[in-house]
Order: C-alpha cells, then structure tokens, then sequence
C-alpha cells in the first residue's frame, strides 16, 4: 500500500546521439511537492514530457500510482499536466476547458458540473465560466490551466515551468496558491523549472538536473546548505566563485592561493598542493563590517576591500567589493548598515566551512 | 479650403483609393455581367435573337420541367460527393505536410497543385486515355480476358474522378494554410487530458481549423457544380451535368434567356450554399481571438 505514486527506473531517452536524460531514477510520494530543477538543455523537460507520455522512455520504467505505464500512452496515464503557456483550448469556455479532462472520461454532467465547482471555487475562478481564454488575464488563464490540471483529482501533477510567462507580483502570489493546492488536495506535483528561488520557495524535495543526469536528490535545504556536487554548488545560491591553487592541506583544512590572497577552505577529497581548486562561497555567507570597527569579530577568512556598489533588493542588499588582487566579491546582508557607505573600506570574514571547494576538472575531461 | 494633405489622413480617403482598382474591376467583369443576365433571363429567345419582352416563363420551366431539375439535382449530388470526397483525400495530406513537411511543406503543397501546370483539357484527355473505352484500364482487363469495367467508362463515376482530381490542390492548400496557424500542442495537452488521437481530433483538430476547411468546401463545390468540361469528356451523353445543357443553350440551342435563367439559377444555388457553410462559422468556437464580436 506504500507504492509511491511515481517511480522512475533507469529512464534513458536520447536524441540524435545526445542523451536527454541519462539513466534516471526517482521515487516521489504522495503529498510531495517535487522540483526538477535545471539549466535549460539539461533534460528537465523531456524527463518530465516522458512521465506524461509525450515522449516514449528510450530505455527504463515508469510507474505512477504503483502501475507500469512506461508503454501506455499519454490518455491512459491518469495525469494532470500544467503548460509553460498555459495552452488553453482557445475555442472552449472556461468551464468547458476545465471540464474537459472529465469528459474524455465520460463522467455523467451532473458530476462534471459538481467537480467545476469545486475546482472553480478552489482556484477563486467562480463566475468566469462563460470566458474564452483570450478574454482572461495571464494569472486567470494560469488559474485555469491548474483547475483543469487538478479537476479529475489525478495522481499526479505534471507542471511544466507554469510560473515562467507571468510577471514577478502574480508569480509570488500563484507561488502561494499553487503550495495550497498541493498541501490541501495531497496530489504530488512534479514541478519543472530552471527558476532555482521558484523551486526552493514551493518544493518538499528536489532534483538538480544537469546533463540528463540527476546531480543531487534531497531536501531542499540539504541541496542548498549541502551541496554533493560541484554543479549543485555552483548553481544554488548563484555563489562567489573562487578560483586558486592549493598551497598545502592540514587536517581537512587547505590553504589556497586566491591571486595573492591566502584562503582557508575545506580541503577537497584527493586534494594535493598544487591543484587548481574552485571554491563556492554563497553571497549571505560573508560578513560584512566598515573597517573602523574592525576587531569586533572573527572569523578564519578576512579580506579587505573597498565597497563598490550597494544593491538594494528589500529585505536584503548585495554589497560589491572591491578587494586588493582586482577581484570582486557580493555579500548579502541586511539593508541600510550605516557605517557601510560606497567608496569606503571594508572588511569582510567567512569560516572556512562557509563555502564548497572542489578540483576543478581536468579540461579533456 | 481642404488641403489635399488633409484629404489623404482620412481613412475613408485611404481606404476608397485602396479599394477602387479592385471595385473597378470588379464592377465592369463581374457586376454588369451578371446584370446583363439577371436581364436576359427576363426576355425570351426566338430564332437567335434576344427579345426585350418581359416574362418569368423561363424560371417556370427550369423550376417546373423535370428534366432541368434532374439535372439540378444531379449536379448537386456531383458537387457534394465531389466535395467530400476531396474533403476526406486532402486532410490527411494536408495534415502531415503540415506537420511533419519540415523545411518542404512549401514545396510538397504545390507540388499537389502539379497537374495544373498542363491545361484542363490535357488532364481530363489523360483520365479519359486511362478510364475510357479504349484506354488504359480496360485494355489492359480485356487483354487479360476480363470485363471492361463499365462503370469506369463514360460515367458520372468517371466525371467524379477528373473532378476530384481536379480540385484536390484547393482543398489541400485551404487546409495547409489553416493548420499552418494551428498549434499542434494543443494536442498534447488533449492526449495528457484523457482524449485518445480521433477524440482530439473531432474536439480540437476539426474545429479550430473549420474555417480553412469550410473554404476548401466551397472552392470544390462551387466550381463543381458549374462543371460542364469534365463531365463532357469524361462523362459521356449519359453523364451530362447542369453545366452542359447551360453551355448548351449558349451553343447549339441558342436560347441565351433560358441559358441566362439557368445561370441566375446556379448562381443562387451557390449563394445559397456559401450562406449555409458561413452560417455554421462561429468565429469564436473556431477560435478566433480577436476584438469582442
């Protein structure tokens, strides 16, 4: 009775020599918001277009709600799929749109007209039955397209960027709306996104995808504070990056050469002085502090600079520093420090472990 | 005093300027004939001559002599058979150049239309080399030791094939250039919402592109219906359609006002036809997407 409600095995799908998506499996549960999260071209897409049937897995299995549907075609599935442009039936009426899911299975329309309106009710779309798509706004059509995702109360959600073509207000607001949807009808939603604060604002777990392959499975703050991968590190957070050499390696602990400046970082496994090394360090990692009240703190990392640029963003601000080798750094940090003013020195300190170091690749590789 | 400048800001200005070559032309080779004719039909004919007196005796006898509504009749049974027939080839292929044609859908479209490029009566003297008597087919049957299929030869069925061979490109082109616009992931999103391929077809396919599709029927329909070299060649002194006697009347009989009645006639039956295709369009279920209606 435990079956997950979808499971992926192996899934293989090459195109053209390339593969898609590289031998990919999954187990999501009932009542998880899911992300797949990636650059565009890493398989993100497709994998989520062979869950739906679209495309035919070239190799592998899947199973939703603990049936094999890995041959069965796309009306066969029991899914519900929300579109990046919402793809609307532009011919049909709102109501009709939504109810077509429960037409092709050929509910009675009494119990069409109940699902509407329970549906309707849910997304706060009543008393717009009558409309064509083209006469609703972006979020009333997004609206739409998760009602008629969500009116058969499928197995699973398929959503397919859904927040890419809104603006940023209603994105927030549907952001809000979509993890009520999923907390109050319990339906697992598979969430496609390249959009990394989309996925850590709305998912239970997610994936980062990269190459057709899986980098990292996990919760989402284990990804963001725990990154196993080098391309996890350097995705979320969109984080400094450093490159350098190693000098020597201590007890986990390495120092590295960073254009002149000498960095304490957690040592990489197989790490030798000499390698070349990139270091990950996200921007709310770092402290920030005027240089006259140096002393108060400290960390194992200090470097000074001069502070460029403050960007503010809300609650928070990037604060871009200059520092001596020429190199730059963003700090993120609360919103108007007086004593930080553009153009002054500053100082800046991170403990070692505050960022992700790894060897950086050979380039034949 | 109305500066020209002025003049040439009004739209009504534009537009009229736009307009006139075409309501010219328009006016002079297609309004004042049919005037000419809707007149005619009015006079009466004797020995060749045209006389300007006024009668509706030649509506009585195309609406009351069985043999001019057996030919109405036919032709329409020809038109629509024709229409349908057309309807049934060309959506198919029309659908996979659209679909799957990539980069030479172009050409594959107008190759369908190749057959134009060598003259009405060469193509339907090829069908006849092929149907006819002494053609292709059946020679080839007799000298096997079989029957010559005589439905194929001289027949309305044979008129039907020269003309569906005939208007295939119209109906092809009007559904190539609906589909061009259709976006085909609408049909995913149907496959994914439960609707198996010919459900999909009937609930998204079909109307979304029935405007296209409505033209391609009148395209064949009209022009079917006013048939009379097809049917002549192919048809044979059995197969003869409404546009023959009409032909006729302009010809051997020489009697212009019955010929001109009959062409008021046809040229009602079409307007007819055309109101009732348009009135099935409802431009918002056809998913029209513009101005409120």
């Amino acid at each position: 009775m435990t079956e997950p409600a979808l499971k992926l095995e192996q899934v293989e799908k090459t195109f053209d020599k390339v593969r898609a998506v590289d031998k990919v499996s999954l187990e999501v549960d009932k009542g998880e918001f899911f992300s797949l999260l990636g650059p565009s071209g890493s398989g993100k897409t497709t994998l989520l277009r062979i869950i739906a049937g679209l495309e035919t897995a070239g190799d592998g299995n899947v199973h939703i709600g603990g049936h094999d549907v890995t041959r069965l075609p796309p009306y066969a599935r029991g899914i519900g799929m929300v579109f990046q442009d919402f793809l609307l039936f532009p011919h049909k009426i709102v109501s009709e749109n939504i109810t077509f899911p429960l037409k092709m299975q050929g509910l009675p329309p009494s119990k069409q007209e109940e699902q509407l309106n329970w549906v309707l009710s849910l997304v706060h779309m009543e008393g717009y039955e009558d409309r064509y798509p083209h006469q609703l706004s972006g979020g009333q059509k997004q609206r739409v397209a998760l009602a008629r995702g969500l009116v058969s109360r499928p197995d699973i959600l398929l959503l397919d960027e859904p927040l890419a073509n809104l603006d940023l207000e209603l994105r927030k607001e549907m952001e809000v709306e979509m993890r009520r949807f999923q907390a109050e009808l319990e339906i697992p939603f598979i969430y496609v996104t390249h959009n990394q604060e989309e996925a850590l604002t709305l998912s239970t777990r997610m994936a980062v995808m990269n190459y057709g392959k899986f980098e990292q499975v996990g919760a989402k703050l284990d990804l963001y504070n725990n990154p196993n991968t080098r391309f996890v590190a350097s995705f979320l957070g969109s984080p400094n990056h450093i490159h350098g050499q190693i000098k020597r390696v201590e007890d986990n602990i390495a120092n590295l050469d960073w254009k002149g400046f000498d960095l304490r970082i957690p040592a990489p496994a197989h790490a030798n002085s000499g390698d070349d090394v990139d270091y990950y360090l996200k921007h709310e990692r770092i402290q920030i502090q005027s240089s006259q009240e140096s002393g108060s703190v400290k960390g194992e990392n200090r470097l000074e600079g001069t502070l460029r640029d403050i960007i503010f963003k809300g609650q928070y601000s990037d604060y871009f520093v200059v520092l001596k080798n020429g190199q730059e750094l963003v700090v993120s940090a609360a919103t108007e420090i007086p004593s930080l003013k553009i153009g002054h020195p500053v100082e800046m300190y991170w403990p070692p472990e505050a960022g992700d170091a790894y060897l950086t690749e050979e380039k034949v590789k | 005093m109305i500066s020209f400048w002025k003049l040439r800001q009004s739209p009504n200005f534009r537009f009229a300027i736009l307009t006139m070559p075409g309501a010219l032309f328009l006016l002079t080779f297609f309004v004042l004939p049919l005037i000419t004719i809707l007149i005619y039909s009015f006079w009466r004919t004797e020995s060749y001559q045209l006389i300007a007196d006024w009668n509706i005796e030649n509506y009585k006898t195309i609406l009351t002599q069985k043999t001019y509504l057996t030919f109405i009749w036919r032709s329409l049974v020809m038109a629509v058979s024709v229409s349908l027939a057309c309807l049934v080839y060309a959506y198919p292929v029309a659908y996979l150049v659209a679909k799957h044609g990539g980069r030479y859908r172009l050409i594959l479209v107008l190759l369908t239309a190749a057959p134009f490029f060598t003259g009405i009566i060469l193509r339907v003297t090829a069908i006849q080399q092929i149907l006819g008597p002494i053609g292709l087919l059946n020679m080839a049957l007799q000298t096997f030791g079989f029957e010559p299929i005589q439905i194929l030869m001289y027949s309305n069925v044979a008129s039907a094939i020269g003309l569906i061979y005939l208007w295939i490109p119209f109906m092809v082109l009007a559904i190539y250039l609906s589909l061009l616009n259709f976006n085909f992931e609408l049909l995913e999103v149907a496959y994914v919402n439960g609707a198996k391929p010919w459900r999909a077809f009937v609930e998204i396919t079909w109307p979304l592109n029935w405007i296209g599709t409505a033209i391609g029927i009148v395209l064949v329909f009209i022009p079917t219906f006013a048939a009379f070299i097809t049917p002549r060649f192919l048809g044979g002194v059995n197969g003869a359609l409404y546009g023959n006697i009409l032909e006729h009347q302009f010809g051997a009989t020489g009697t212009w006002a019955l010929g001109s009645a009959m062409g008021v006639v046809l040229f009602l039956i079409c307007l007819i036809f055309i109101i009732i295709i348009w009135r099935t369009i409802n431009l918002q279920r056809s998913g029209y997407t513009g101005e409120e209606l």
